[in-house]
């Protein structure tokens, strides 16, 4: 948790306020190397002081020794990947004391010896260790853009009721002369489109999750847009839901 | 047979951090063999998006630093990129170390314009005041330090300027910029505030409180006229500590 001391203690005033959560970007789970325990400790203690009712991170990799590159990759989605991420994932769970999620990544590039599907993947993780999932649909939404990806098959193939938390986001459309055609991004900058709805809609179909959190990076000083995003996302709630069962929050994370 | 996963890892993270992967156009026929069957062109994409995440972090920090370099900052980023790969998510360590690349440079290229030595080093200051590691860097508690013992407070950052840039940084320099005069500043935190106070000190002030490292007797200054006041005035602005 960055900032200073005083900035900290604002974080911890709301326990107890406001509905919080804790999701972290600097695990590198994927990381083909040892958990960074010290870490994994320093965590548990915030999430017990935050009272949060869950940790979350990304099935993704960050660092190597020596290099951080502050973005998240993808990781070969082989079993034997799988393996090691299950064990790491059962060190998480006994070291911290609230249920551990893991988040699905937009990625750039896809490794060439990935054999199972991203659905395939997850249920294999959380299959074998009962980790829950936080579903980012705006991820969904730019991997299917990106790539012959069918997020509504990502969704339908998860268990019902495996996800916990739902991430939704807005991005942006590149055009590079170096890529063959236009390119997708998650940059947290634009309102939610439209197909990222219907896919939270569909999702919320199978999964009630405990919260929906939209994901803001940038231009917030728009901050009409970003009321009718939390509008829009509540009214998809609302229409799944009585309004009681979670609450929508707002809120940026990676 | 792909090699083992870590290898691949770090093969990965060495061209996304390289010039190479950066500034490159992602056709090159090393990545084809260092990285095989990952397609070039997505690479220099993500390469771009994470050195462009980084720079972000580093200007977030040293803004005035960065738009004073100039027309030479492309060709300065670049050298950086080469000669210091990122190796923290912070904000703050990726401005530490291109502060330390361009200190580094300084000794045998003159700066330009010639108090950019002088901006650098207080953003730097101000962002690590600002940050306020003071709690990693407490000591623990001795017993036998006498109450009321003193030591400059943790998260104060001295710095010693060529220059007045004072002005400049209250946004009132003229176009000659800043006046050639040994300015010696101090970067704290008063309790209970967020912001960092910027005070300009006597060099007496400056250098006792470089001296006081460690935590004093203040008997020692008995003879300093109005000592308790002194020292209330400089715990309320943040620069010394009191041992209760």
């Amino acid at each position: 948790m960055a900032g200073s001391e005083a900035h900290r203690a604002m974080y911890f005033d709301l326990v107890g306020e406001i509905p919080l959560t804790a999701h972290g970007i600097g695990l590198s789970i994927g990381t083909d190397a040892p958990l960074d325990l010290a870490y994994v400790d320093q965590i548990a203690a915030l999430v017990d002081r935050l009272k949060a009712p869950a940790y979350s991170e990304h099935l993704a990799f960050t660092r190597v020794p020596g290099r951080d590159l502050g973005n998240l990759l993808p990781l070969p989605k082989t079993e034997a990947v799988a393996e090691s991420i299950i064990a790491k994932v059962r060190t998480i769970q006994s070291r911290i004391s609230v249920p551990f999620l893991l988040e699905n990544i937009t990625y750039v590039f896809d490794w060439p010896d990935s054999e199972l599907s991203d659905a395939e993947f997850f249920k294999l993780i959380c299959g074998e260790t009962g980790c829950g999932i936080l579903l980012d649909v705006e991820n969904l939404y730019v991997n299917g853009q990106n790539y012959e990806f069918d997020p509504y098959a990502f969704l339908d193939a998860l268990p019902a009721g495996a996800v916990k938390e739902v991430h939704v986001a807005g991005g942006v459309t590149l055009h590079e002369d170096f890529l063959p055609r236009p390119f997708a991004a998650d940059s947290h900058s634009h309102p939610v489109p439209e197909a990222t709805l219907d896919l939270l809609d569909h999702a919320l179909a199978r999964h009630a999750p405990r919260s929906i959190v939209l994901e803001r990076d940038d231009r917030f000083d728009a901050t009409e847009e970003i009321l009718d995003d939390v509008a829009l996302i509540r009214a998809r709630f609302d229409g799944r839901f009585e309004t009681s069962h979670a609450q929508p929050a707002v809120g940026s994370a990676g | 047979m792909p090699s083992r996963l870590l290898d691949r890892q770090v093969r990965l993270l060495e061209h996304l951090t390289s010039g190479a992967g950066i500034f490159g156009t992602g056709c090159g026929v090393s990545i084809n063999q260092a990285l095989p069957g990952i397609d070039g062109g997505l690479l220099h994409l993500e390469a771009r998006f994470s050195h462009e995440k980084r720079m972000a972090k580093i200007e977030w920090v040293l803004t005035r630093t960065l738009d004073l370099l100039g027309t030479a900052k492309a060709a300065i980023i670049r050298d950086f990129v080469e000669a210091c790969p990122p190796a923290s998510i912070s904000r703050l360590e990726n401005a530490r170390q291109f502060h330390d690349f361009l200190s580094a440079r300084w000794l045998s290229e003159a700066p330009e314009p010639p108090y950019l030595p002088d901006i650098a080093a207080y953003e730097l200051a101000y962002a690590t005041v600002r940050a306020d590691d003071s709690e990693a860097l407490a000591v623990a508690e001795d017993r036998l330090l006498p109450p009321g013992a003193i030591r400059r407070h943790p998260n104060v950052v001295l710095v010693r300027c060529a220059y007045d840039i004072r002005p400049m940084l209250e946004g009132r320099t003229g176009e000659a910029g800043p006046l050639r005069r040994e300015t010696l500043i101090a970067v704290a935190l008063a309790p209970g505030t967020d912001d960092p106070l910027v005070s300009e000190l006597s060099s007496d002030l400056f250098e006792l409180l470089e001296m006081l490292d460690g935590f004093a007797d203040p008997a020692i200054f008995a003879d300093t006229p109005g000592l308790h006041k002194l020292i209330a005035g400089l715990a309320a602005r943040g620069l010394l500590e009191v041992h209760a």
